[in-house]
């Protein structure tokens, strides 16, 4: 019965294991009072994989919109404002009010979850 | 992104809840333990299903009591190799092998053979609504009766009806077989071509179930699902009486606009938008109050501004080989002024 | 003597004969050497190639099974896409139902049966051969589909109107239903010549009910094919025909009916299941008595509950079904029925566990895996119970709880016994014992590997996942389900490939064993292992059930040439026939040796499935020319009338050695042939009467040509033709050659006749099978008679140039005795056409 014992390691081995989170964030692009797992809950629970590519978000992997992975290391939001917390923030919530010709719609979402999402995206690098 | 609800079992909870079902599901007498899910043949909301949940239960127990009968004495032959046992004998094949079965599946055949009575429609009460369900590669038309004499009222991917009211389902398909699968409500029934099937539902509490394609239908299978919206009885007939009405029409300019570019974009040669002129088109899904429903795609994805937008846009990564053909003709404002105007559509 | 001194004094393979008789017989059986083992017919070499392919198609079907795991690992994977997944759960099911399941169990027949039964060879060793060459290249070229993107993908059940040419334009459905077909002439050709050798060529003494369980068990299995097997070839063509040329048999549109395909596929595709089960049931028997050290409990019991299985499995199709919408007193019916099977199975299960009680088990790998196999299959028994309820079927048919009942049953009803079987039988393959320590590794990594991947899909079911999915949105209760069962998947898979590693090795590092290492009590075990083409020096004569533990001085007696046929005294191969009951010698009958030809008729058959599935016609045509021109060839140099009429065989009895009538064994071989022709044909009327009670409405009031007149004059010519066939046979055995050739050309005349009368009335009838179903079906019975008589004019062609060429006299007659019997039954189902198309339903 060595061979039954023995088999217990392997399967044990393959419950442990996890995954890790990315890199940490630089200070200028901290968004104050913005929380990462809450917007990562966000970007999922509003489908923002139906026009982008996110990093580790199942199922998102359309290319209407440009890619959002290493988000964090972009210079420029929507090819039109510098890159930058504030930005970012008015940008989800508004795009249309920013670049008028954009296909991003408006998809009236309020400030504080707008900085949730910023934050994750941040963490995207 | 967000396909289908919000699940209610997380992983760590769905391995406790596994050890739970096999520890402490119920007991012979048939009580029995729930398991929640969007869509679960264990978390029974219709009396049928009910039913069918307790057979399953009592099948379970006495399933387990014979495996258990038959490895012990497969067991027990092993430990007593030195000297043959006198269970060794023609007379327990016929103990075993011949009576056991006869009365458990018996008894099992005349109590199993008289539920699911009621599933098949015509055999209790009459129903009081019908609704047609159309199978389509890899979506469901759903048709309601319309106000009075009028013509139906078409919808899709969603079925609503209400509570504690027995309904019925005519169940076709206009291309291949599809079967028609509610697990909560009741079990599923084929969808055949040139065959209407059909099938009585009573469901007992308000809700939101999840219902999947259970024959396979070619490439997309996997992602033509749907959800049933059970109300109480008075707000069904606010719904179905807002359901019948003509699209509303639009009140900005931009989502004026929105119309217009549908119509001269050829979305209308697919789609009906009731009240619309050019939006005639019978392939795709009714849209006349799209932005009513929870989802895009069969339940491929949660429906709001940006899905509708993404999945005009291109919705062969949300879905891919569903027959929509993908959209780029036009400029980013049109996209958005489109899907601005079909989430007008309540 | 014990069993070890007599295994001291075996003749070894390499050892030189002991005498000039055993000399002769060596050579008359020796094995072609180099490329010319192609051309081997021997079931010792056929058989082993058989079960080499079948278990090469077991791991590559098993390989994409993990691919299908490894896309379900978690919700929403990207590995595979649907176009790829659709293809890969389509051939799984297909490589192991039809590549892997039913070719090796045959495999196993046709390489164990004659030795077990004390024969030589199977009575048609050249059809061995011919079916092992179809199988390979079919099963290579569906399988092969693979690698060029156009693998079947309509699921292995292939339900039209999903598989129809609207809605799957592309090659990939052809290839499903021609490769296939083309697979299953191997399984049919198997099946025939496995129950003409069951019930002929049996050792003396070893009466029907002295039969080791297994051999009862392949004869249950092969007749089991020889019926149900015709209904799916038919549905094939018959969908065939609608995709290519437009016919309507499925199309509702056109008075087709896409349930008829499921009728005739489930009629099929149920008793397959036990197909698959009776003959690894019959393998553990064997296991279990070997094992348990005594004679197993309840043979009787056992053999009738194989038999009753057989029998209850054709009234259980439309289980398959329930969720169809059909009548509820129908369902009940069915669901009752499925239950009933539970008892034979129980019979079978609770005889192993009396025989394992009342023995002294010793528990080496076969048992285990006997031990794995019993817990799997009686839960998969339970599940299948379960199943069988209609209103718990139609919340789990067709989720994940259904595929976990059937890998239970399949997987643990077959797959273990057929690793029993392997770690049992081996050393008669390699002289070689797999390895002890190994096996167990191999035992527990495919047990637990299985009961982890397939334990939670019963639950995965009941949560409401639908099989055959691409991939599944997360947070349904799905997920941590799935992982567990890819891991589990990749553990049972490590333990097939520890079996791999064991089974290489075992051909250098494996204990050396020439006789019996088990102390088993069959004649399986009676030959030197490993096995030789000639088998043993001399045909042994039977007393008991277990002539090895019954009769202790048998291996002696038996390598001195002390029993029957311990010579080949014209350098041919020969076996003894015997009783179908008794087992009586009745004759010594001929077997042909290597040869070219089934090689060459299995491509030629291959270049007619390939053309026709690439729609060259022409070339399908010409392929069929020249297959049929290579079967005559091949019957022609068969049959030899032989230089003597009566042979010594043995222990001072002499037996003829040319038998005709009922009891040769080509007529047993055709009359089984005429069986499955039977099946098929009872298939198509089945059609008829289907698709009008399905759309009376849409069926025409009258037959498709007017009067009587036509029906009259078609029965009398056919039935003409059948007094002028008895009148010819009659006047050959009275040695009246006038008399003969009068009767033999007028068959030929009315037969000829009847076809110019036909083919008019027909061609007038203005009938167009791409208009509606009664158009399609009226072609398809009239055009397989038509095909019949075709057939019965080359006969009767080939017929009388075997007579001026001198191979047919007044006593052999065989060849007459065939085309007769071929032409009645083509009469008979001539008449019943023409009866079926006038009269009914009008």
């Amino acid at each position: 019965m060595s061979a039954l014992r023995m088999l217990g390691l392997p399967l044990l081995l393959t419950a442990l294991g996890g995954c890790d989170r990315s890199a940490e964030v630089p200070a200028h692009l901290t968004v104050s009072g913005g929380d990462v797992r809450i917007g990562e809950q966000l970007v999922t629970s509003y489908g923002c994989g139906a026009c982008h590519v996110i990093p580790k978000i199942r199922g998102a992997n359309s290319h209407v919109g440009p890619p959002l992975n290493q988000f964090g290391r972009r210079s420029f939001i929507g090819g039109h404002l510098p890159n930058s917390p504030d930005n970012l923030v008015r940008w989800i919530m508004d795009p249309p009010a920013i670049a008028p010709g954009t296909a991003m719609p408006n998809l009236g979402i309020p400030r504080e979850q707008a900085r949730h999402i910023a934050a994750y995206l941040y963490t995207l690098r | 992104m967000q396909k289908a609800p919000t699940g209610i079992l997380s992983i760590s909870s769905a391995a406790a809840r596994l050890l739970a079902l096999l520890s402490l599901g119920g007991g012979l007498s048939g009580c029995s333990i729930t398991i929640e899910g969007v869509q679960s043949a264990l978390d029974p909301r219709s009396s049928i299903a009910g039913e069918i949940s307790q057979v399953w239960w009592a099948m379970f127990w006495g399933s387990l009591i014979i495996l258990a009968l038959v490895i012990a004495l497969a067991l027990y032959a092993l430990k007593r190799r030195s000297r043959p046992s006198r269970l060794g004998h023609n007379s327990l094949i016929i103990v075993g092998g011949v009576l056991l079965p006869v009365v458990t599946l018996s008894a099992l055949l005349s109590y199993g053979l008289n539920i699911g009575h009621d599933f098949k429609s015509g055999s209790a009460a009459p129903a009081e609504l019908t609704i047609e369900v159309i199978g389509k590669r890899w979506w469901w038309e759903v048709r309601y009766p319309g106000q009075g004499n009028g013509p139906p009222a078409v919808s899709a991917n969603e079925i609503h009806m209400p509570a504690g009211v027995p309904v019925e389902f005519a169940l076709t398909t206009t291309d291949v077989i599809h079967s028609f699968w509610v697990p909560n409500l009741a079990g599923k029934i084929d969808m055949i071509p040139g065959k209407v099937n059909r099938v009585q539902i009573q469901a007992d509490t308000p809700g939101v179930y999840r219902g999947q394609c259970a024959e396979y239908c070619g490439a997309q299978h996997a992602w033509m699902a749907f959800y049933v919206v059970v109300h109480p009885p008075e707000e069904f007939e606010a719904w179905l009486r807002n359901e019948q009405a003509p699209a509303r029409t639009p009140d900005s300019t931009f989502l004026r606009q929105g119309r217009e570019s549908f119509i001269n974009t050829g979305c209308g040669a697919c789609h009906v938008i009731r009240g619309v002129e050019g939006a005639v088109g019978t392939l795709g899904p009714d849209l006349t109050h799209v932005s009513s429903r929870l989802s895009l795609g069969a339940a491929t994805v949660d429906n709001n501004l940006g899905t509708l937008a993404g999945w005009i846009a291109d919705s062969h990564t949300m879905k891919p080989g569903n027959l929509m053909p993908p959209f780029a003709a036009f400029d980013g404002a049109t996209l958005r002024a489109i899907a601005g105007y079909l989430e007008s559509l309540e | 003597m014990s069993e070890s001194d007599a295994s001291m004094l075996r003749p070894l393979a390499g050892d030189a004969p002991r005498s000039p008789g055993e000399a002769r017989l060596r050579k008359a059986w020796a094995k072609p050497q180099g490329i010319a083992m192609l051309s081997a017919v021997n079931n010792t070499i056929v058989g082993r190639y058989i079960i080499a392919t079948g278990f090469t198609f077991f791991i590559l079907g098993g390989i994409l099974a993990l691919l299908m795991r490894a896309q379900l690992i978690v919700p929403e994977n990207d590995l595979i896409d649907f176009e790829l997944f659709n293809q890969l759960f389509t051939m799984h099911g297909t490589t192991m139902m039809f590549l892997f399941a039913v070719p090796i169990m045959l495999g196993f027949a046709v390489y164990l049966m004659p030795q077990m039964l004390g024969a030589r060879d199977l009575p048609f060793p050249r059809m061995s051969s011919y079916g092992f060459w179809c199988y390979f290249i079919g099963g290579v070229l569906v399988f092969g589909s693979l690698f060029i993107g156009a693998a079947p993908d309509g699921g292995w059940f292939m339900y039209p109107p999903l598989t129809s040419l609207t809605y799957s334009p592309g090659i990939n459905t052809d290839i499903w239903l021609l490769g296939l077909s083309f697979v299953e002439i191997a399984s049919l050709v198997a099946a025939t010549e496995l129950i003409v050798g069951i019930l002929k060529t049996r050792a003396p003494g070893l009466s029907i009910n002295r039969m080791p369980i297994f051999a009862w068990a392949v004869l249950v299995m092969a007749s089991m094919i020889v019926i149900a097997f015709p209904p799916l070839l038919v549905a094939d063509i018959m969908l065939e025909l609608e995709r290519a040329f437009g016919w309507s048999f499925f199309d509702v549109e056109r008075g087709g009916d896409p349930l008829l395909w499921q009728h005739l596929f489930w009629f099929f595709g149920h008793p397959e299941v036990y197909i698959i089960f009776i003959p690894a049931a019959g393998v553990v028997s064997m296991v279990v008595a070997t094992f348990a050290r005594r004679p197993l409990f309840g043979y009787t019991w056992v053999v009738a509950a194989m038999i009753g299985t057989g029998v209850i499995s054709f009234a259980l199709w439309v289980h398959h079904m329930f969720a169809t919408g059909m009548p509820r007193m129908s369902l009940s019916f069915f669901s009752a029925a499925s239950m009933a099977v539970a008892v034979p199975a129980g019979i079978q299960v609770f005889s192993w566990l009396a025989t394992l009680l009342g023995g002294r088990p010793v528990l080496k790998t076969p048992l285990l895996f006997v031990y794995g196999f019993l817990f799997t299959f009686v839960l998969g028994g339970l599940t299948g119970v379960m199943v069988a309820l209609v209103p718990f079927d139609w919340q789990v048919h067709d989720t994940y709880f259904v595929v976990a009942h059937f890998h239970y049953v399949l997987f643990g009803g077959m797959v273990f016994p057929l690793f029993a079987g392997l770690y049992y039988w081996m050393p008669l393959a390699s002289g070689r014992l797999l390895s002890e320590r190994l096996g167990r590794w191999v035992f527990w990594l495919m047990f637990l590997g299985f009961q982890i991947t397939f334990l939670p899909m019963h639950l995965t079911g009941l949560l409401g996942m639908p099989r055959r999915v691409y991939t599944f949105p997360a947070g349904m209760g799905w997920d941590t389900l799935n992982l567990i069962s890819t891991v589990g998947a990749f553990i049972l898979a490590a333990g097939v490939l520890v079996f791999i590693v064991d089974l290489f090795a075992h051909f250098r590092r494996g204990e050396r064993v020439i006789h019996n290492p088990w102390e088993a009590g069959t004649l399986d075990w009676l030959p030197v292992a490993p096995f030789q083409p000639w088998t043993t020096f001399s045909v042994p004569l039977v007393h008991g059930r277990y002539p090895l533990w019954d009769q202790r001085e048998l291996v002696a007696e038996v390598d001195k040439g002390g029993h029957f046929l311990p010579d080949a005294p014209v350098g041919r191969r020969e076996t003894l026939v015997t009783d179908m009951i008794t087992a009586e010698p009745q004759q010594v009958l001929r077997i042909p040796s290597s040869s070219w030809i089934p090689l060459s008729a299995a491509i030629a058959t291959s270049v007619f499935f390939v053309a026709a599935i690439a729609k060259e016609y022409a070339w399908s045509l010409i392929a069929a020319a020249v297959t049929l021109a290579i079967f005559i060839l091949w019957a022609w140099s068969n049959a030899r009338i032989p230089e003597a009429d009566a042979v010594d065989a043995g222990k001072g009895m002499s037996l003829p050695a040319y038998v005709t009538g009922i009891h040769s064994h080509s007529w047993a071989g055709l009359s089984i042939g005429l069986v499955v022709d039977f099946a098929a044909f009872a298939s198509l009327l089945f059609t008829y009467f289907y698709l009008w009670t399905a759309w009376p409405d849409s069926w025409p009031t009258e037959p498709f040509t007017t009067g009587w007149f036509p029906l009259v004059i078609g029965i009398l010519i056919l039935a003409a033709s059948s007094y002028a066939m008895a009148w010819a046979s009659r006047a050959n055995r009275r040695d009246d050659g006038r008399g003969y050739w009068i009767g033999i050309l007028a068959v030929f005349a009315l037969g000829a006749l009847f076809m110019a009368f036909v083919i008019p009335v027909f061609a007038r009838s203005g009938l167009d099978p791409t208009r509606h179903s009664f158009d399609s079906t009226v072609w398809a019975i009239i055009g397989y008679h038509l095909l019949h008589m075709g057939v019965g004019l080359v006969l009767a062609t080939y017929t009388m140039a075997r007579t001026l060429a001198g191979h047919l006299t007044s006593r052999h007659n065989t060849d007459l005795n065939n085309t007769a019997l071929f032409w009645h039954y083509t009469v008979g189902i001539g008449i019943v056409s023409l009866l079926v198309l006038f009269l009914v339903p009008f």
